[in-house]
């Protein structure tokens, strides 16, 4: 065997594996990765500078919306198949392409469809920002689109930092403001430590485990808590405790999970609403995809790890061996998440109150749900080990989650950005009264608010609700359960908490008197910004009564988890 | 015949006006004083259509001599959604409980014979109604919002009618009572209106939650609601016809009495039977044609459509049936004594209603075909002349400048002589007087009863015929009783009751019948004479307004006035609508069948009706005829009844002491507690979130330092927690 040969295979099989399996379940991306390039082309051509980027940036995400579609009907899984055989890796093994990759993949591209419609219509950015401004937006979903199918921790890190630069660029988009430029510089710096430290932890955990394929690392790490008795690991475990904890900080800045939430309120009310929207929707929906590719790439049961034969019963007892191995990972990965979740719904939430401005009070809104995101990855990755069916519904709560999640807080952001075009201010104290000018806009904020509340029968409460079912099931089954009880109290009461600051928003705007001398004019919802908001406010209420279509697809997603 | 042709139809008889409502609601202030326009227009299309699918009907069930009966039952179901499915495990044999079977509820419009003539009834009046309002109403600032309402109860109540399925019934009988509080308060500044508006509804429940048990019983029993057959299922509908062709096919007993009481009860409630027909008379604060529509013509028959629908149910439960004609008769004559002392028109009007009610309720309970078919009969020709009636006082009360107390006005022919004949015709057709419509109806209805209280006499006369007697035990019934074995031995309840099918009970009831027949005659003349007759009196409130109304009100009584005369004769010579309506699916039942008889007139009988018909106006032409009406009347011979009439048998008094001042009381209790208790427990722990949140909020310095302080504090807090969570 010469090498010259051993070298063409190498080459003829990668390229095998990049154009015949990894390109063509990777449209999406580079759907975005094209329309960039065209971005920035328009802006050096003389003749194309008269394009307004914008169109050309949803020219791009409704190609890639329509491929991220296409991927999810063509899963095994879709109507009623076996979606586990969907599992996919690509690109030798950096990134994985299953249910959930395509199911985030459709969230954040349909994202991306609404959007870049709103952003047009609310004028921020301006003609002369809009391509700078749209080529952020593409990278930065790009990245998070990675983040979604990271197998690998490498790609974990590209991907993170691939997301969060250009959010620190947005969050300076309004150059003259200095509130803005000063949020930049704190996310920027902050993001900069967090991706230090979670980087410092990846190699730790790389330099234990021996790889960095997430997959390898698991089958490795339940290796090493085979080959030692329990609780005598000594230094190997807090190694690993470290390694686990410092790349938990790096998640833990994405999400804006306390303690690391301290840049979300200033960077939003710094920021332009838009941008506000942008990074409290793509990014979490990314991050939270992101960390259950984590948690359940390092503590899965490797029943359906490559290599691993699951149809044999020998392999399915060794699986169920490793899988009971991989018990202490899990462990430590359900208390350090439950922790995180329960601080930050809490704190969150109470933040919230007394809050005057109204981006500040939606960034502690965001840092609120993702409490309650945690919670329900909590009890997904606490009933993965024992009952893999309850996992997966746990997924798909979280799933269905991130899906209503994009309308209705997507939907704040644009009535806020909206309101302060035709107000001039962001302070709740300025929408007194609106109800008599604009009554149509209050409707829609309601829709918007009470669904974030999570009543029925709009489409937060069924969110809730699945979230909430899946901690009951945690209770009754997994190990977990004094956790998973203070969990589902905590959700409970701070849904409670809840109910005043969002309510306090539509009591200013029906029962306060109008002022005498509202400057600015009434929003009509027969005008673009309306059409815009009623184009968010709509699903609100129709997922909240036709969920279950929806809820098929997260089931789709939540099928990854097996 | 395309059996698609009339199942569309039927569809558009609610649409319409479902759609004229619609368009009332968005557009009744841009139309102005046109908003009337879609809901007329809605109306009278459901009302032609309604028209045509009668006829179609017709046609289906085949004419034939007056002996004949129709070949077979004629029904025709569109379904138009699945509103709830469960899907099931399968079920067990025969009928099984309902927590294996699945449940779903279909969205199906009937046709069959008694749908048909409702359906006619319902928008042919409505029809007439909203034209008649346009100038009742014209000034009214609510204008838009009635013909909204009456378009709306013309959808719920053909909804009503048309389902066919117990939950359907049960949606549109609150929907049309939704309307019917609506309309009551139609002007809701006015504390009465408001008052009745209430009464009216919180009444109401009582019934509607008999409603509701008994549908859940029926769901227990036969383990669906729908009344048809369902394809491609083992159940059978409750009121299908291969259950009814089946002897056993209809649950008796304890169960079955149970059902059917609580069926009555909600009839009671709809209908204004007694004890819950209190709210009734208070509900003619609303405008009067919406009293003439709802309180008068079709909703109050609700529960006679019920009664009917479900005739196999009762026919099961001779106890049930029996209590049937008790309520009803009781209902008639104590009806007809309060409203021989009323001097508010329209108050005379609303007890009557309650006490020609009570004739139907009364002729239901035979249990017999002619009893059925007597009682839908003489709810149709009632629907004509008492629609009349009421729109005719309406034109007095609006040329009298709103003032209906009769003693306050009097010898109106002359000022309106149109609204005099009409309302002349109509009360000769309520008393009874032939050959008006009511002396039709209400003669067959003596009849059915006279044939439950002498069966030996009609047995006679149709020697060869099986006709019900006493106590209505045929060996069919028999059979049905020992063949199921859920009801082995009617037992417990149904034994009771059962107790009162006796031909003395019978007896009673005829005579109590035959008294009211000549109260009815002499309230009603009283009425026609205090208002028409004797020197021309007009009070202050009508200023120049006392004039005959205008012909957008007057046509609409010619109009009526043609029935009222006509009808009764029309079909009782022909026998038509009883045929007709033997081949509804309920009436078609074995057990109902076999009680028919061939058409008859009871010479002796209708003798009898006309006599207590002429001693009630006679009696009222003494007191009244002529006279002033402002003048001492009447009651003052009545002694130590007056009060008792007056006061409408103490109800309104008992219910006020034995219900509403106890509920009040606990109200009170109940809302010290909330206020004090619950308020301040709540108020309470409001406050520790506001304080906490201030707590959390001072930790958002906006300095990067102190950011970065907390995350490494954060992260040193969550390993202490873990290694301390590790090592124990």
């Amino acid at each position: 065997m010469n090498s010259v040969s051993d070298l063409g295979s190498i080459v003829s099989r990668s390229l095998h594996d990049t154009l015949a399996l990894s390109l063509p379940l990777f449209r999406p991306e580079l759907c975005l990765a094209v329309t960039v390039v065209l971005l920035l082309l328009c802006r050096m051509l003389p003749v194309l500078k008269m394009l307004d980027s914008a169109w050309v940036a949803l020219g791009g995400a409704a190609f890639a919306l329509f491929y991220a579609w296409s991927d999810l009907r063509g899963l095994p899984g879709w109507l009623g198949g076996d979606a586990l055989a969907s599992r996919q890796e690509i690109f030798t093994g950096l990134l994985v392409f299953d249910s959930l990759t395509a199911y985030i993949r459709l969230l954040l591209m349909a994202f991306l469809v609404l959007y870049i419609p709103f952003t047009k219509v609310s004028g921020i950015p301006d003609r002369e920002d809009g391509a700078d401004f749209y080529t952020l937006v593409l990278g930065a979903t790009l990245g998070m689109c990675l983040m979604a199918s990271a197998n690998h921790l490498l790609m974990v890190f590209m991907a993170v930092e691939m997301a969060s630069v250009p959010s620190y660029a947005l969050a300076g988009l309004l150059k003259g403001r200095r509130a803005s430029s000063e949020a930049a510089i704190k996310y920027a710096v902050y993001g900069a430590g967090a991706s230090g430290i979670m980087l410092y932890g990846m190699s730790l955990l790389a330099g234990l485990l021996g790889s960095c394929h997430l997959p390898t690392m698991a089958r490795q790490l339940a290796g090493l808590a085979g080959a030692i008795p329990a609780g005598n690991l000594g230094g190997v475990e807090m190694v690993l405790v470290l390694g686990g904890l410092m790349l938990a900080v790096g998640l833990a800045f994405k999400l804006s999970a306390v303690p690391f939430h301290f840049w979300c309120p200033d960077v939003f009310e710094g920021a332009a609403a838009e941008v506000g929207g942008f990074l409290s929707v793509a990014s979490k929906t990314a991050a939270v995809a992101l960390l259950l590719r984590i948690a359940f790439g390092l503590g899965m049961p490797v029943a359906v790890l490559p290599g691993a034969d699951s149809s044999s019963a020998l392999a399915g007892q060794a699986a169920a061996l490793q899988g009971a191995l991989l018990g202490d990972a899990r462990h430590f990965m359900v208390a350090t998440i439950g922790l995180m979740a329960a601080l930050t719904c809490t704190l969150g939430n109470l933040a919230a109150y007394g809050q005057n401005n109204m981006k500040r009070l939606l960034a502690y809104s965001t840092i609120a749900h993702a409490g309650y995101l945690l919670m329900g990855v909590a009890a997904a990755v606490a009933l993965s080990g024992s009952h893999p069916a309850s996992a997966r519904t746990a997924v798909s709560a979280v799933a269905f989650y991130l899906a209503t999640y994009l309308f209705m807080n997507l939907g704040a952001f644009a009535i806020v950005a909206f309101l302060r075009n035709a107000l001039r201010s962001e302070e709740i104290a300025s929408y007194a009264g609106l109800i008599r000018t604009s009554p149509g806009i209050v409707v829609a904020t309601g829709v918007v608010l009470v669904s974030l509340i999570g009543l029925p029968p709009l489409a937060g409460f069924w969110s809730k609700f699945l979230i909430f079912s899946a901690l009951v099931e945690a209770i009754s089954l997994s190990a977990e359960r004094p956790l998973m009880l203070v969990l589902l109290v905590v959700g409970g009461l701070n849904t409670v908490f809840s109910l005043y600051y969002y309510l306090r928003v539509l009591k200013v705007m029906t029962f306060d008197p109008l002022p005498a001398d509202r400057p600015g004019e009434a929003l009509s919802l027969v005008s673009f910004p309306g059409a815009i908001v009623t184009a968010l406010a709509v699903p609100v209420v129709m997922l909240g009564i036709f969920w279950s279509g929806l809820y098929a697809c997260a089931q789709l997603a939540g099928a990854f988890a097996s | 015949m395309q059996p698609l042709f009339p199942a569309t139809l039927l569809v558009l008889v609610p649409l319409l006006p479902l759609v004229g409502a619609i368009c009332t609601v968005l557009l009744g202030r841009r139309l102005g004083p046109r908003a009337h326009l879609p809901a007329v227009a809605g109306i009278a299309g459901a009302a032609a259509v309604a028209l045509i699918l009668l006829l179609t009907t017709y046609a289906e069930v085949g004419h034939g001599g007056a002996h004949s009966e129709p070949v077979r039952p004629v029904e025709m179901i569109t379904t138009l959604w699945q509103w709830a499915s469960v899907e099931g495990t399968p079920a067990g044999e025969g009928l099984t409980s309902g927590a294996q079977q699945g449940f779903s509820i279909p969205v199906t419009l009937r046709l069959d014979p008694l749908t048909a003539t409702l359906l006619v009834i319902i928008t042919g009046v409505g029809l007439l109604v909203a034209i008649y309002s346009i100038g009742y109403l014209h000034d009214d600032p609510g204008y838009p919002r009635f013909f909204a309402l009456v378009s709306m109860f013309v959808f719920s109540m053909s909804m009503l009618v048309a389902a066919s399925n117990f939950l359907l019934v049960y949606v549109f009988w609150e929907a049309v009572g939704a309307c019917s509080y609506l309309l009551i308060g139609f002007w809701y500044s006015k504390p009465e209106a408001a008052r009745a508006a209430k009464k009216a509804f919180l009444v109401n429940r009582v019934g509607d939650f008999g409603l509701a048990i008994a549908t859940f019983l029926l769901w227990m029993t036969y383990g669906t609601l729908n009344f048809h057959d369902t394809p491609n299922s083992a159940i059978e509908g409750i009121l299908s016809q291969t259950r009814l062709a089946d002897p056993g096919g209809i649950v008796g007993g304890v169960i079955g009495t149970a059902i059917c009481l609580l069926l009555l009860l909600a009839a009671c409630g709809k209908s204004a039977q007694m004890p819950l027909h209190v709210w009734l008379p208070d509900a003619m604060e609303g405008p009067t044609p919406a009293s003439a529509l709802i309180h008068a013509a079709t909703m109050v028959t609700a529960g006679i459509y019920l009664i009917t629908r479900c005739a196999p149910l009762f026919v099961a439960c001779p106890g049930a049936l029996a209590m049937v004609s008790i309520v009803g008769a009781t209902t008639a004559l104590v009806a007809a004594l309060i409203a021989t002392v009323q001097n508010d028109l329209k108050r005379v009007l609303a007890y009557s209603t309650i006490s020609q009610l009570g004739y139907m309720f009364a002729s239901l309970g035979t249990g017999t075909m002619l009893g059925f078919t007597a009682a839908i009969f003489h709810l149709v020709t009632h629907a004509f002349f008492k629609a009349l009636l009421f729109l005719g006082a309406g034109s007095v009360m609006h040329a009298m400048g709103g003032v209906i107390d009769m003693r306050r006005f009097g010898g109106l022919r002359k000022v309106m002589p149109i609204t005099a004949a009409t309302f002349l015709i109509g009360s000769l057709a309520l008393s009874g007087v032939p050959p008006f419509a009511g002396f039709f109806s209400k003669d067959e209805i003596l009849a059915t009863l006279h044939a439950k209280a002498y069966p030996s006499a009609h047995a006679q006369e149709h020697g060869d015929l099986p006709v019900a007697a006493g106590a209505d035990r045929s060996p069919l019934h028999l059979a049905a009783y020992s063949s199921d074995a859920h009801a082995a031995t009617p037992a417990g309840a149904a034994v009771g009751l059962d107790s009162l099918n006796t031909p003395a009970v019978w007896q009673t009831l005829f005579w109590m019948s035959l008294v009211t027949a000549g109260l009815t005659a002499f309230y009603t003349f009283r009425a026609v004479f205090m208002t028409f007759t004797g020197p021309v009196r007009v009070p202050p409130e009508a200023g120049h307004h006392a004039h005959e109304s205008p012909p957008v009100m007057t046509w609409p009584l010619i109009i009526l006035a043609v029935p009222s005369v006509l009808a009764g004769w029309l079909l009782f010579s022909t026998d038509a609508l009883a045929h007709f309506l033997s081949a509804t699916p309920s009436l078609w039942a074995e057990s109902v069948r076999h009680t028919a008889t061939p058409l008859e007139f009871h010479w002796d009988l209708a003798i009898q009706g006309t006599l207590a018909a002429a001693i009630g106006i006679a009696v009222a032409a003494i007191g009244h005829l002529g006279r002033r009406s402002d003048l001492p009347q009447m009651e003052r011979y009545l002694g130590p009844l007056e009060p008792l009439f007056a006061n409408k048998f103490y109800f309104d008094q008992i219910y006020q002491a034995l219900i509403v001042k106890p509920l009040e009381g606990l109200a009170l209790l109940a809302a010290l507690f909330d206020r004090s208790v619950i308020d301040g427990l709540v108020d309470g722990v409001a406050r520790i979130p506001v304080a906490l949140g201030s707590l959390v909020r001072n930790m958002q310095s906006g300095l990067l330092q102190r950011y970065a302080l907390a995350g490494v504090m954060g992260v040193l807090a969550i390993v202490y927690a873990l290694a301390w969570q590790l090592r124990g």
